[in-house]
């Protein structure tokens, strides 16, 4: 209904002679600035898709409650495509020349947003913030990127597992889909680097049922650590049965989008001791004043969602996008809004590293820190890691 | 690891088995194919999910609201859309279960989001050693619940006059009719009990699995264990229920990755290519 009448909202600005000044940009009046997304209100990654746009609603309504970005408010239109490729391509085009938007923002899951950059690009509408991790996004002038990508996400733990743990026999147990295979595939290659082979190696269909013959055999090879490269609920039924068989002697490590409160509820208490890959503070209890910031924007916009990972996600990168229109000015273009944001500079938000973007680098987040899992809860046990220049490099966390 | 993967297979298995019998009941009773079954099943669990967190009651009773539940469930969607199809060829009806499916899967998405939940096992999950095999309450619970079911159901068939009642209009509905059997009556009842022995797997799968709308896609492995067994055949249906989930976790123990996955559906192939009434099925033979 809302989104019905915000549609009405610029209809009737048109309607009323606000129409867009000559030579305006398209989803832009006087007032008014128009974005648009295809998520995943339905299909498998329906839960993720709702509360990545819950997020972007409630910081959304909070920018146009205080009066929206150089008197423009924010108007939005989103469409469900199910997580279908061919769904998400529909809608972007619905989106670019039936709506008009002005630019497009956060959609989600790799093989639906791969299948809409190309459109968008040739069309020069600017992607916002998708919600993957496939370097395949790299180097697109129209695209800008959220979080390290899922090969860097495997590098960064790799390398801290044998730089700083010593340890040498590691395993994974994957997603036997594309997204597990990115973890898989860059764990070979870190490891021959350093002369080492994959110890052992388990896939996991999806909707599988029963995980016991995976974890039987991962138990049985001996390992120092062993990656889980799942979705929240395989990933919970392993730690379930690992529990059940008293596999102890692996370090049990979650990948960067399965560390989230999610797995371990459902794993109902067994995590302890669980490392992980983290992207962000801990959504629910972290006393940075940025993220109390954000539980009280999404308690008094999006009163039904409780403060996960993934309404984080929509929160956060939507304000990178309004702090980037803010930059970008009241004389609004698309390339304008792209120079400014590649010209920010290094801007602290409070919750990650600032991120910085230049014209060859349109990646907001290249870095993780290690958590262990202790009283239910995700507690840092390493500084910022990312690899630059081939390195492992670490930095203090934000206190 | 040989036993430890049977006794967890033969868990897995039970709850195929639960599902199969639910498919088997149906299609038996009115030759109708019931695509929703999973969907049932899911209901079910949330339903029991449902008096578990916001009545409040110990999870023994939520299971068995649940298989009562999900048992008024079956007789609604009996009257409101199977009913009125009844007279229509049974391809029609295998659509109309399919929409079904959906349906339930959309509206419990809407009731309960689309979130996966943890579910309380009726049976506690500390682990307990026999020689080699570690097993759970939960494992052991489910299979000794299931085949507790199976056997309460084999008794009902046998000994009752309402379950003697059902094999007849099983066996052959106009002659029941004529012997005073009320068909429609006994159909209502089919589905019924289909849905809240359903339902009972859901409530029972929902703690390894996690209570989620996605659920449902036991119906598939359901199936194949429905016609390893012998489509159509209730002692089949529980066998090759348990044969599918034992031979799923011993090809996944044993066999590389890729090929593991395949296995359970090769065997179903191949029974279908020897022996096409599978392991209890009888032979249909028409006169002509």
């Amino acid at each position: 209904m809302r989104r019905a009448m915000g549609w009405l909202g610029v209809l009737a600005a048109g309607i009323l002679g606000l129409a867009p000044l000559a030579g305006a940009e398209t989803g832009v009046t006087d007032d008014t600035i128009l974005v648009g997304t295809s998520q995943s209100f339905s299909g498998p990654l329906v839960f993720p898709g709702t509360e990545e746009v819950a997020g972007m609603e409630a910081y959304l309504e909070y920018v146009n409650a205080n009066g929206g970005i150089h008197g423009r408010k924010i108007k939005w239109k989103w469409y469900d495509d199910g997580y279908k490729p061919q769904n998400a391509v529909a809608n972007m085009k619905r989106l670019v020349e039936q709506d008009k938007v002005f630019a497009v923002l956060i959609n989600q899951g790799t093989s639906p947003v791969l299948a809409v950059v190309p459109y968008l690009e040739q069309k020069k509408v600017p992607l916002f913030f998708p919600f993957q991790g496939s370097s395949r996004l790299h180097g697109k002038k129209y695209v800008f990127t959220s979080y390290t990508y899922y090969d860097t996400q495997t590098q960064i733990v790799t390398r801290w597992l044998l730089e700083k743990k010593g340890f040498e026999r590691i395993g994974i147990i994957y997603q036997d889909d594309a997204y597990g295979k990115f973890f898989l595939g860059t764990l070979k290659k870190e490891l021959e680097a350093k002369g080492l082979t994959v110890a052992a190696a388990e896939s996991v269909k999806r909707g599988a049922t029963d995980v016991s013959p995976q974890v039987a055999k991962m138990a049985a090879a001996g390992l120092d650590a062993c990656l889980l490269a799942l979705v929240p609920g395989p990933g919970a039924q392993v730690l379930k049965e690992a529990a059940k068989i008293g596999w102890k002697k692996t370090k049990l490590i979650s990948s960067g989008p399965l560390t989230d409160e999610k797995f371990l509820i459902l794993s109902g208490g067994v995590g302890e001791g669980v490392w992980g890959l983290s992207l962000w503070p801990d959504p629910v209890n972290s006393p940075l004043p940025a993220m109390k910031e954000y539980r009280d924007i999404l308690k008094k916009y999006r009163p039904g969602h409780e403060p996960n990972r993934y309404n984080l996600y929509g929160y956060f990168y939507t304000k990178l996008f309004c702090d980037g229109l803010e930059a970008a000015g009241r004389n609004l273009t698309r390339d304008g809004l792209i120079a400014a944001m590649e010209s920010m500079g290094r801007r602290e938000n409070g919750i990650i590293n600032p991120a910085s973007f230049g014209p060859d680098d349109h990646q907001a987040q290249d870095d993780g820190f290690m958590v262990e899992v202790q009283g239910g809860r995700f507690v840092p046990i390493s500084g910022w890691l990312a690899v630059r220049n081939g390195k492992l490099v670490e930095t203090p966390l934000q206190r | 690891m040989f036993w430890q993967l049977v006794v967890s297979g033969l868990a897995t298995g039970c709850i195929y088995a639960l599902v199969a019998l639910g498919l088997t009941l149906i299609y038996k009773a009115t030759e109708h194919v019931n695509f929703a079954q999973g969907e049932m099943a899911m209901v079910g669990a949330f339903l029991g999910y449902t008096l578990y967190t916001d009545l409040h009651l110990p999870v023994s009773m939520a299971v068995a609201g649940a298989v009562v539940l999900s048992g008024v469930v079956g007789l609604v969607i009996q009257f409101v859309v199977i009913r009125p199809a009844a007279d229509q060829p049974h391809f029609n009806v295998f659509i109309i279960t399919m929409g079904l499916s959906i349906v339930l899967r959309s509206l419990a998405g809407l009731v309960w989001s689309h979130d996966e939940f943890p579910f309380p096992g009726l049976f506690p999950v500390r682990p307990v050693t026999f020689g080699p095999v570690v097993v759970t309450p939960l494992n052991l619970g489910t299979i000794a619940v299931a085949v507790g079911i199976m056997a309460g159901l084999f008794a009902f068939f046998r000994y009752t006059r309402h379950g003697v009642a059902m094999r007849a209009v099983c066996e052959r509905p106009e002659a029941a009719q004529l012997m005073g059997v009320e068909v429609r009556r006994v159909f209502a009842a089919v589905w019924v009990l289909s849905a809240a022995v359903s339902g009972l797997a859901g409530a029972l799968i929902a703690p390894v699995l996690n209570l989620s709308t996605h659920m449902g896609a036991v119906v598939i492995p359901a199936f194949a264990a429905a016609i390893l067994g012998g489509w159509g055949s209730f002692p089949g249906a529980i066998a090759g229920g348990m044969a599918l989930g034992v031979i799923e976790n011993l090809a996944g123990g044993y066999l590389a990755g890729q090929i593991k996955n395949m296995v359970p559906f090769l065997v179903v192939l191949g029974v279908l290519v020897v022996r096409p009434q599978g392991f209890l099925g009888e032979k249909e033979i028409r006169k002509v």
